[in-house]
């Protein structure tokens, strides 16, 4: 196309890991876009809790807060929300990408966030408006095509009228828009898809409102939605299981956070109430941070580590949840009640990894990552001019993101001034 | 008065404010009655070109102007305006005060909207009138940079830094460069990539190598430091402008050892590699006619990479048919990249993996070593007599790192690493500017990962040192140099390291991060931090009206509660008390104790301090500094015949606005218990 647009680098996915590279490339001096499936940005980083008791755990997830905020301020980063990549082709090293951008139906400049059009939708329910907690981002709703009866038969207009007369920021005639733009060189960052919490059958994810993946879990304290035992009280005895997701023959390899996150979860919940009896059942403890020795040495002093992973779960008559496992001295079957148990899922490749690989020309490894390869490793593709960044390439935890991206971005920039 | 010059301020539109209870017209109508102050109301949905027409005319006259940008959610909303105040008008970024005014709307009385949103405005001008510009101050730097240590990660910071035009000095402890890889056996000759790396950094005439050096003496900051030397030659002093640690882990005997004597049939990994490295040596063991072997790797769980050392050992023998190979361990360690699936191949090519709480006592029968443990999974005692035992060994960082970390003024990292364990560093910084760390000075992790963080911290350094020349804010903190009396408080208390002195002290200006701890501390009250001064802070506080209770005054470090209150604006329904006064401060360190008490003697009801949790403040101390203050302020409170309990300290996080929430209510209860009482 003609009216291209052209940019020294383009970032595909606006989680930490894009947001640290995009971040970074304006401080080496070049113009960015960053290009965003979703509506909004941060990725999934930006919805988990501060899991500081009154000691921070170095759990990283504030690290996001304070660089969505210098992305929102960032005039040399331009934002392509609600946009996907359609095409790629190479033509004299420069990357052509056809974007798909769906129509920006609320205006941010006159969206006051009052989240009436998604109080008023009629199909809310199937997704037709969606919203977000991670507050950085404005207007916090935005309406998807493809659940929202307007764009199906335009039978519907609710959101539009309902929208205050003061703001009128909704525009259900915004065109969806097919952009091109060129690029010198690409970062991928499109991040990860969480474990499948159903994957274990025998647990009965979902026949249970007590059984929660860690994704959930991490959702509801970072939002306050609290956390309710069988008999409506705060759950008094809580299992965490390890692995779900992870380390088996479908997933051959370790999440490398989930360790992490459960042992600072659980010190979190039982600071939060001294009373409560945590349990984690785990194959291996990993290391779960830079000091891990000290954390684990907290941990065992405060929960119970038990190596085991329990081989079903039950709910018995009384609402809680019976777990069996074997005694790690004794080999015996125990059985354990629960109020509430958490599944701690890994991390699995992003949904779109295949298909972006083919676009983009580069291989996935076995476990559907996308792969690293040439003379460093790790954020370089086989595609010259084309990086890594972030849990794209593999689980690592948000620290790990951000140096990647860090690299990224130096690798890029060193690219875009070669070439 | 609170408006102590010419202000100018913008009403970011306001239908919206309307909407939430706040009459914009009668808002713009009383702010244009304030005393010294100009008003525009302007529609931030307007096309660019209109927007920058509309504040060029209002803003024609003059060349310095303070604006206040009021508006809901302004960051956002009013994203345009901002751009063009800044980058078309150009006013200083200090005289741009940008209010949100959510805090004013959701009040069931109309009335009180306005009140809030009229204390909102006059607290922002107050501040924001007494601002003075910051510049920034081209400053010449040094563009030599100290690379110490000689580990992959020091080579090819030392080769990215001469390729980018920065001359390199690489000092590191051995005579000559001995670099690990991680994770692989120490015979593991380094590949092509590496060895090129290798010498590059030998042979590159803009890295200066200076082998058997120590670091005696460190003396300047950012740009300019003066590093003192020790080689076995002499001792010399370098100017160098930054600095990048990245010396080589070593190698410890794991806990098993401590308990072992040396034996023929005890060995260590590094042993058993330099004999699998020796043919001669390895056919012994696993030549054809070898004697079959019970072979047991014990521990090998310090980290992943421990057990790919141990993991490439055991798959010669398991090679061989006839050998039972062990691997005794606490947890498999396998949180590195494919290393789960080398185990599982591992164990289903015969390796037994005994997983155990701990590491079994291990005796001597005859001459071959016996374990006696439970076996957990067979569920009954195991005696186990073995013909080679291996024991493992851990990665631990550079000796010495403790003491140098002291020599540069860096806050201690966990168990011997460089880099204190604070998230707000990560993935390369230091508490100290121009002092970046990679790789193995901050902990045990795989070359890809170390060589990520050499350009990371690359980046970090051409990011200060530019072109020899460095952007510094100038006059940031400010000492009277008619105050000081050079007892120093500053130069012990600084977490950046930025003060020294002449025959007063003097802060630099690159090295300084603006958080305030020396000026809160100054006995003498000598240090200003510029746009926190003692005289805006009481010009704030004395904008508080009697008409909106509680009184609470905030401080808020901008660094984590500044943000969670931001967050706690824009939650659905949250209405703060109509009293509550937000206060920004660079660091909670910065919060004196005279702002306390003086709080209350303009009338507040009741104090909030809010800081970053416990290790997690920007300047590691700020916020114990400020958790002292607050007791000893409470103790005065006491004395004084004030509630203590009005006084109260939190510590939360910037993603974490109900936490804020939680304290403002906290607060709010037991001022009603007081008031009760
Ligand atoms: C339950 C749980 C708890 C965790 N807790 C911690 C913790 O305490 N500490 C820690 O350090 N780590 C933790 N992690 C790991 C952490 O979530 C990740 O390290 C981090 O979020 C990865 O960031 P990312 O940017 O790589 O990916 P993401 O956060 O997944 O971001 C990727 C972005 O790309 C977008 N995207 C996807 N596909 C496309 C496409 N085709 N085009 C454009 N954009 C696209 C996505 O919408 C998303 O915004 C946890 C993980 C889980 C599952
Ligand atoms: S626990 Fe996590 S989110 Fe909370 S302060 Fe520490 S690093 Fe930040
Ligand atoms: S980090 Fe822990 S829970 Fe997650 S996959 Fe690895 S071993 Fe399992
Ligand atoms: S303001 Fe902070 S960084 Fe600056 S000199 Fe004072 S204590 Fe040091």
């Amino acid at each position: 196309m003609n009216n291209q647009t052209r940019y020294p680098v383009v970032v595909l996915g606006g989680g930490i890991a894009g947001i640290a590279a995009a971040l970074e490339l304006t401080r080496l001096g070049h113009e960015v876009a960053l290009v965003e499936k979703t509506p909004f940005f941060g990725g999934r980083a930006a919805h988990l809790c501060c899991k500081a008791t009154d000691v921070c755990q170095k759990c990283g997830a504030c690290l996001v807060q304070e660089r969505l905020k210098a992305l929102f301020q960032e005039p040399r980063i331009s934002l392509y929300p609600q946009t996907e990549l359609l095409e790629s082709s190479r033509q004299n090293g420069l990357f052509h990408l056809r974007l798909q951008q769906q129509p920006l139906v609320i205006n941010p400049e006159r969206c006051v966030d009052c989240g009436l059009c998604q109080e008023e939708c009629p199909a809310a329910t199937q997704g037709a408006i969606i919203t977000t907690s991670v507050t950085q981002n404005h207007p916090r709703y935005a309406v998807d095509p493809a659940a929202c009866l307007y764009f199906q038969d335009g039978s519907c207009r609710v959101c539009q009228q309902i929208c205050p007369p003061t703001a009128r920021a909704i525009d259900l005639e915004q065109p969806e828009k097919t952009m091109d733009l060129a690029a010198e060189a690409v970062i991928v960052a499109t991040g990860y898809r969480p474990g499948d919490p159903a994957c274990r059958s025998h647990y009965g994810y979902g026949r249970h409102p007590q059984i929660l993946s860690g994704v959930e879990l991490e959702e509801r304290l970072k939002n306050g939605t609290g956390l309710v035992g069988p008999d409506r009280e705060p759950p008094r005895r809580v299992a965490f299981i390890q692995c779900v997701g992870s380390r088996d023959l479908q997933h051959p390899y370790c999440s490398q956070v989930c360790c992490g996150y459960t042992l600072r979860l659980a010190r979190l919940l039982k600071h939060r109430q001294p009373e409560a009896e945590i349990t984690t059942f785990y194959m291996d403890l990993q290391n779960t941070g830079r000091d891990a020795p000290r954390l684990q040495a907290e941990a065992h002093r405060e929960i119970k580590v038990v190596r085991a992973l329990p081989g079903d779960l039950r709910a018995a008559a009384d609402g809680s949840l019976r777990l069996r496992y074997l005694h790690e001295e004794n080999a015996a079957a125990v059985e354990a009640a629960f109020d509430l148990v958490v599944l701690s899922v890994g991390i699995g490749p992003g949904a779109d990894n295949a298909a972006l690989a083919a676009l983009l020309q580069v291989e996935l490894t076995p476990d559907g990552f996308f792969q690293t390869s040439g003379r460093q490793q790790y954020t370089e593709t086989s595609q010259p001019g084309l990086f890594l960044a972030g849990t794209a390439s593999g689980p690592r935890d948000i620290a790990g993101c951000i140096t990647q991206a860090l690299a990224a971005a130096r690798q890029a920039s060193q690219y875009v001034q070669k070439s | 008065m609170s408006i102590a010059r010419d202000l100018d301020i913008i009403l970011a539109h306001g239908p919206e404010l309307s909407a939430g209870g706040l009459d914009y017209y009668k808002l713009g109508l009383w702010a244009a009655g304030l005393p010294k102050s100009r008003i525009l109301a302007l529609n931030p949905g307007l096309p660019a070109e209109e927007l920058a027409q509309r504040l060029q005319a209002f803003l024609y006259r003059g060349s310095e102007h303070r604006v206040l940008l009021a508006a809901l959610d302004p960051r956002l909303r009013a994203r345009q305006i901002i751009r063009l105040l800044l980058e078309e008008i150009r006013i200083n970024p200090e005289f741009l005060g940008v209010l949100d005014l959510q805090e004013a709307l959701g009040y069931p009385d109309p009335q009180a909207c306005s009140l809030k949103a009229h204390n909102l405005i006059r607290l922002a001008a107050s501040m924001l009138t007494r601002a003075e510009p910051i510049v920034t101050r081209e400053l010449p730097v040094n563009s030599r940079v100290l690379v110490w240590g000689d580990s992959f990660a020091a080579l090819k910071a030392a080769v990215d830094l001469v390729n980018q035009g920065y001359p390199v000095l690489q000092a590191f402890p051995g005579p000559a460069f001995k670099p690990l890889i991680p994770g692989a056996p120490l015979t593991q000759p380094p590949g092509e990539e590496l060895l090129q790396l290798t010498s590059q950094a030998q042979s590159h005439p803009a890295v200066q190598l200076a082998p058997q050096a120590r670091i005696i003496e460190v003396q300047g900051s950012a740009g300019n430091f003066q590093v003192k030397l020790e080689t076995d030659q002499e001792v010399r002093v370098e100017t160098v402008g930054a600095m990048i640690l990245a010396p080589e882990m070593h190698l410890q005997p794991g806990e098993a050892a401590a308990s072992l004597s040396p034996h023929p049939r005890v060995l260590t990994q590094t042993r058993l590699e330099e004999i699998l490295a020796a043919p001669e040596e390895a056919k012994d063991l696993l030549g054809p006619g070898a004697p079959s072997l019970q072979v047991a790797f014990l521990g090998a769980d310090s980290h992943p990479l421990a057990l790919r050392r141990a993991l490439d050992a055991a798959k010669k023998f398991l090679a061989r048919d006839d050998c039972r190979v062990l691997l005794l361990t606490r947890d498999a360690k396998v949180g590195v990249p494919e290393l789960e699936g080398e185990l599982e191949e591992a164990a289903s090519s015969g390796l037994i993996v005994v997983k155990l709480p701990g590491l079994p006592a291990l005796s001597l029968e005859g001459d071959r070593p016996r374990f006696t443990f439970f076996d957990p999974v067979m569920h009954q005692e195991e005696s186990l007599a073995c013909d080679l035992v291996i024991l493992d060994e851990v990665y631990a960082p550079a000796a010495g790192n403790a003491a140098q970390a002291e020599l540069l003024g860096l806050f201690p990292g966990p168990r011997g690493f460089f880099q204190v364990d604070n998230v707000r560093h990560l993935p390369v910084i230091t508490n100290r500017r121009g002092i970046c760390v990679a790789g193995p000075a901050r902990g045990v992790m795989g070359l890809d990962q170390a060589l990520a963080e050499a350009d990371a911290a690359v980046s970090a350094v051409h990011q200060l040192l530019g072109r020899g020349r460095a952007e510094a804010p100038q006059g940031r903190a400010v000492i009277d140099r008619g105050r000081c009396v050079l007892c120093l408080t500053c130069h012990r208390l600084c977490p950046h390291g930025a003060v020294s002195w002449d025959n007063r002290a003097i802060i630099n200006e690159l090295a300084c991060q603006g958080c305030g701890v020396c000026a809160s501390q100054c006995p003498n009250e000598a240090i200003q931090i510029r746009n926190f001064t003692d005289d805006q802070v009481v010009a704030a506080m004395e904008t508080l009206d009697p008409r909106l209770t509680p009184k609470i005054v905030a401080f808020l470090c901008q660094n984590s509660a500044w943000e969670a209150y931001h967050g706690a604006l824009k939650m659905q329904q949250i209405v703060l008390p109509l009293g509550f006064t937000p206060l920004r401060m660079p660091c909670a360190g910065k919060i004196d104790i005279d702002y306390l008490l003086k709080a209350f003697t303009y009338g507040a009801d009741g104090v909030l301090v809010l800081g970053c949790h416990s290790d997690n403040c920007k300047s590691q101390m700020g916020n114990e500094h400020a958790l002292w203050r607050v007791e000893r302020a409470r103790t005065m409170l006491e004395e004084a015949g004030v509630d203590p309990r009005r006084l109260v300290f939190r510590t939360l996080a910037a993603n974490a606005p109900r936490d804020f929430l939680a304290a403002v209510h906290h607060l709010a209860g037991l001022l009603q218990e007081v008031k009760a009482a």
